[in-house]
């Protein structure tokens, strides 16, 4: 529908027709009665201009800029004045906010060669305290909420082309070896225009969500998608939603929101911390489409909420489960709207082995809740070993074709050409043109329907956030010098939900205490500094933790030994729901002689 | 035992915390022993944020999400917040 060439086009256009009109509304923490801020097209214009001019007139045009924001409307204009200024944008998260820590953020710091930092006034003498201990002391940093800055006259509109960079997305990689997925302004557009398709939004559309900034699904859903489409959103920041769920609902009826959402995770929080006082209050009428991807999708979190929210106007088809990441810039499928979720109930042995089949009586069975249909790309599910196609109905790794998918990893040559020019082959020595992106992820494609069946890497998956292993074993091993280093094994088992399980093997004469204070040290340490409940830790002696030959942590076996109970702890906590799928150590060997 | 200007007993306190807590974490709340550190079943910054929320909800106390890992069990969240409740509110 659009005929811009840029994203950067697209908004000064959108600027020039809808002038004061809202763009967005960002609800504060109400805890001190503050008011809603109103930001019209007219003033992000405005304010991206003058930050756009301060980036060209100090070299940072074409190059990359860093983000560091709290949620708030600072960050949208200075989003804005990137793509204004002809810069690309690296947005991440605040390293003085809770929970954030500057050891990922230096990581990214270095990986994309940034010019210059963009900030806000609290947070810039700690941001550029930090630029000068980085070495990094050429970076320049602006505090973008003063009044000091640019001169919006001296602006100058780049002469861009659809292949520049809009942004890097720095939500792939562990902390050590952080990748910037590079999204071009065509794979972009590209992304906008697959999102109206599978959304079907338009002008009228209200977006609501409380998402991070710098989480791909907040920053091309929720800031991105109103611009393209000249709507608006309304916005809140991650901690106001967790600490008060029921704001994002009542901002839903407040405001006309008719499209937002998260991760699994929040509508099952919802679930439980909304309460009948609040939910008498909730008017979810307006609301079309429920979002609900960047995690795991559960049918038992749709039931329950559509069961609990039914009366403040929910419909069950307002649900739109949807699959994407940001390799693809964002969205891949989604769920047609007016349509209910599609579940498909299928036999677990069968699934185990890689086929959909019909639930057998005797056997247990799983459901799966399809990630809906697939319009802008071309998806093939492929043998990850072999790389031939698997038929219909088969489970193989996701690979993804189509405009929206980046051109790779910023400065990793290497594994660009492996994970985003990978070859279908035909079995008889052929393969085919390549340029597919290996997603890393299992899942199924039947009747035009697209089920994620779990994940190929080891990457955990919590809250729709991104964790490798090794960065989580790193802080379990830092806890005490008791716990030996590169001795442990992290992963996720699945029971209701998925849950995380450390094993980590400990010297006993170099602890200081008993092995229950410290296993607690290792959960308070993960739950507070990686914001991910860590209730199952194993401590075995050294020697435990299986490597490959040339020391790879197997952490797939190491599973599998845990949930054989084939582990022998010095001490373990586990939480009820993982000790009831941890077989009997003696089960199976009894089993085998009767 | 008891906190005269708020009507509520650390007793009353703790079966409060108990409760919300196994909400967060999907135990049963007599599965909380009140002296055993919470980090124990797993709490995370989510539940620390929802436990502050809560907070502000019913008792009107705004708190830092760090009052879960600096009081780590419910027993002494429990004695830290009726000493908040009990102090006169400030500004």
């Amino acid at each position: 529908m659009t005929s811009f060439r840029t994203f950067t086009e697209l908004v000064l256009d959108r600027a020039a027709e809808l002038g004061t009109e809202d763009a967005f509304i960002f609800l504060p923490d109400d805890a001190n009665g503050s008011v809603p801020e109103h930001l019209s097209y007219a003033i992000l214009d405005q304010e991206a201009r003058r930050i756009a001019s301060w980036l060209q007139a100090n070299g940072a045009e074409g190059g990359q800029v860093l983000l560091l924001y709290p949620s708030g409307t600072d960050f949208i204009k200075a989003f804005t004045g990137c793509l204004y200024a002809g810069s690309v944008a690296v947005p991440a998260p605040l390293p003085t906010e809770q929970g954030q820590h500057f050891t990922r953020v230096s990581g990214i710091l270095r990986d994309a060669e940034v010019r210059a930092v963009l900030t806000d006034s609290a947070s810039a003498p700690e941001i550029s305290a930090w630029l000068v201990s980085e070495g990094f002391t050429d970076v320049k940093c602006l505090a973008t909420d003063t009044a000091d800055h640019g001169d919006a006259s001296a602006y100058r509109v780049p002469d861009l082309t659809p292949e520049h960079l809009a942004f890097l997305q720095y939500t792939s990689g562990s902390t050590s070896d952080p990748k910037g997925v590079m999204v071009s302004h065509r794979n972009l557009l590209a992304n906008e225009a697959a999102i109206q398709n599978a959304a079907g939004t338009d002008g009228q559309t209200r977006f609501g969500g409380w998402l991070p900034f710098y989480h791909d699904m907040g920053l091309i859903g929720h800031i991105l998608h109103p611009l393209y489409i000249g709507g608006s959103a309304v916005l809140l920041s991650p901690t106001s939603f967790l600490r008060r769920p029921h704001r994002w609902l009542k901002s839903i009826g407040d405001y006309g929101v008719t499209i937002g959402g998260g991760p699994n995770f929040a509508y099952d929080l919802c679930v439980r911390r909304v309460t009948d006082e609040q939910l008498a209050e909730l008017d979810l009428s307006t609301w079309v489409s429920a979002a609900n991807g960047a995690e795991p999708i559960r049918r038992e979190t749709i039931e329950a909420f559509t069961r609990r929210f039914a009366p403040a106007g929910f419909k069950p088809e307002s649900f739109f489960p949807c699959y994407g990441m940001a390799e693809t810039t964002l969205l891949v499928s989604g769920t047609p709207k007016d349509r209910r979720p599609a579940v498909r109930t299928v036999d677990a042995a069968a699934l185990e082995q890689g086929t959909l089949t019909d639930p057998v009586a005797e056997g247990t069975s799983r459901e799966l809740v399809s990630s809906g249909v697939i319009h802008d790309f071309t998806v093939k599910i492929v043998d990850p070993d072999t790389r031939r196609e698997r038929p219909e109905g088969s489970v193989g790794e996701i690979w993804v074709k189509g405009d929206s998918v980046a051109s790779g990893y910023w400065k990793r040559p290497l594994t660009n050409v492996e994970i985003f020019d990978a070859h279908i082959t035909d079995g008889d020595g052929g393969e085919d043109t390549g340029g597919w992106l290996r997603t890393g992820d299992l899942g199924a494609l039947e009747d035009g329907e697209l089920y994620v069946t779990g994940r190929l890497k080891e990457l955990i998956i919590f809250s729709g956030r991104n964790l490798y292993p090794q960065d989580v074993e790193r802080a379990v091993q830092a806890t005490d010098k008791a716990l030996g280093a590169g001795a442990g094994a992290v992963f996720t088992v699945e029971t209701d939900r998925e849950r995380l399980v450390v094993v980590q093997e400990v010297r006993i004469s170099a602890v200081d205490g008993d092995l229950r204070s410290l296993a607690t040290a290792i959960q308070s340490r993960i739950g507070q500094q990686l914001n991910v409940p860590a209730g199952n830790v194993i401590l075995v002696r050294p020697g435990t933790i299986r490597k490959t030959t040339s020391g790879k942590i197997q952490r797939t076996l190491m599973r599998k030994l845990f949930l054989q109970g084939e582990l022998t702890p010095l001490y373990e906590v586990l939480e009820p729901a993982v000790r009831g799928i941890v077989a009997d150590a003696a089960g199976p060997a009894l089993a085998a002689t009767v | 035992m008891s906190v005269p200007t708020t009507g509520r007993t650390t007793d009353e306190l703790t079966a409060w915390l108990s409760d919300r807590i196994a909400l967060y974490l999907k135990r049963r709340p007599q599965e909380i022993d009140p002296s055993v550190p919470l980090a124990e079943y797993g709490l995370d910054s989510v539940a620390a944020l929802s436990l502050c929320g809560d907070i502000e909800e019913d008792f009107d106390l705004i708190l830092e999400p760090t009052v879960a890992w600096d009081y780590p069990t419910v027993q002494a969240l429990a004695t830290h917040l009726a000493q908040s409740l009990a102090e006169p509110a400030a500004g």
